[in-house]
């Protein structure tokens, strides 16, 4: 065998043995009391765009998509989610403190304002989380509009 | 031909490893998070203030080091003392901590140690620092009110023109105003507000 061939046979193989390392699926498969759209804060509109675009990473549920299956793409959506988990997670927002809340909702406006999110090394593979300029001055207002009442209530 | 084979070898390799390290920092974060309260020594060399029987005078003094580091626009210098002071929250002994300080104390500081962390993360971002600079500020305005300021006189100051014209809040260790909020470019703005003692 040529050694070209050699060396494409053998990325190959390499190939197909990465496939048996998956990572955890992150799939609660349960609507939690404590997600976020339980609130009474959340209106449908915003809720939809949440779940869509951001749900993948900050949340207990993600639907992944067929390709990323095959690795080593499900690894970096792996890492995205955990990451993502870790900053906010959406399905677990009840159970922050009215304090943290304050600070997430802070977080979420100005994230989204100097587009640090939804997060460039996401985005280019995975368009359902693209926001369009309408949708992110939606995020921005809700997001303000919330903390601003939650502050009132405190 | 060799050094192919052993070149992916490495690099299969590598990728599995990264991907168990990564577990498994991820469980260790868990564990420090749940045994900060009775693994870590504390020593404390001052003794706890009249006010609260509390000390939080190294958290103070960390604060005061960001702030101080963002009053000159030194976001590096602003990093490490958000890196220093996520630790000094970590370590914190909460077992002086009577149940009702302790869970205040655990509400503030969560939240706070975010902020410090991102401030730590963000070396050359100073909008993003100071972004959670006035969150954490809040947070140290609280824990003042709560526990007192460990023996030394701050001052809590306001400037009105950052964040749109909304306005933040900042503490500050001197009388004269020093903004850490536009820095540089406007260092004296702002106002005294409160003394705290």
């Amino acid at each position: 065998m040529k050694p070209v061939k050699k060396t494409l046979l053998l990325l190959f193989i390499a190939f197909v043995a990465i496939q048996f390392i998956q990572p955890d699926r992150n799939e609660s498969g349960r609507d939690l009391e404590t997600d976020i759209s339980r609130m009474g804060i959340l209106p449908g509109s915003i809720g939809l765009i949440l779940k869509n675009a951001c749900y993948d990473c900050h949340s207990n549920n993600t639907v992944y998509p067929w390709y990323m299956n095959i690795q080593p793409m499900g690894w970096m959506m792996a890492k995205h989610i955990k990451e993502g988990k870790a900053e906010l997670n959406f399905s677990e927002f009840g159970s922050y403190s009215s304090r943290r809340q304050t600070s997430k909702f802070t977080g979420i406006a100005n994230s989204i304002k100097n587009d640090i999110m939804p997060i460039a090394s996401y985005t280019w593979m995975h368009k359902n989380a693209r926001l369009s300029d309408d949708e992110k001055i939606m995020i921005i207002n809700w997001a303000q509009q919330a903390k601003e009442s939650l502050s009132e209530k405190n | 031909m060799k050094s192919i084979i052993i070149g992916l070898a490495i690099a299969t390799v590598s990728f599995t490893a990264c991907n168990s390290n990564d577990q498994k920092s991820a469980n260790d974060h868990v564990g420090m998070h749940t045994d900060s309260t009775t693994m870590h020594q504390h020593t404390d060399t001052t003794s706890a203030t009249a006010n609260a029987g509390v000390s939080i005078k190294e958290i103070l003094t960390g604060y005061l080091q960001l702030k101080n580091a963002l009053t000159t626009d030194n976001s590096k210098g602003a990093a490490a003392a958000g890196t220093a002071l996520e630790a000094t929250f970590k370590n914190y002994d909460k077992t002086v901590l009577s149940a009702e300080q302790k869970k205040l104390f655990e509400d503030i500081e969560a939240d706070a140690r975010e902020h410090a962390e991102h401030i730590g993360a963000n070396a050359g971002n100073l909008a993003h620092q100071r972004v959670h600079f006035e969150m954490l500020s809040k947070d140290m305005v609280d824990l003042l009110k709560a526990f007192g300021s460990s023996g030394q006189t701050v001052y809590k100051d306001f400037c009105p023109m950052y964040n749109d014209n909304k306005g933040a809040f900042w503490i500050s260790e001197t009388k004269d105003i020093k903004n850490p909020y536009l820095g540089k470019a406007m260092p004296t703005c702002g106002t005294m507000k409160e003394e705290i003692k």
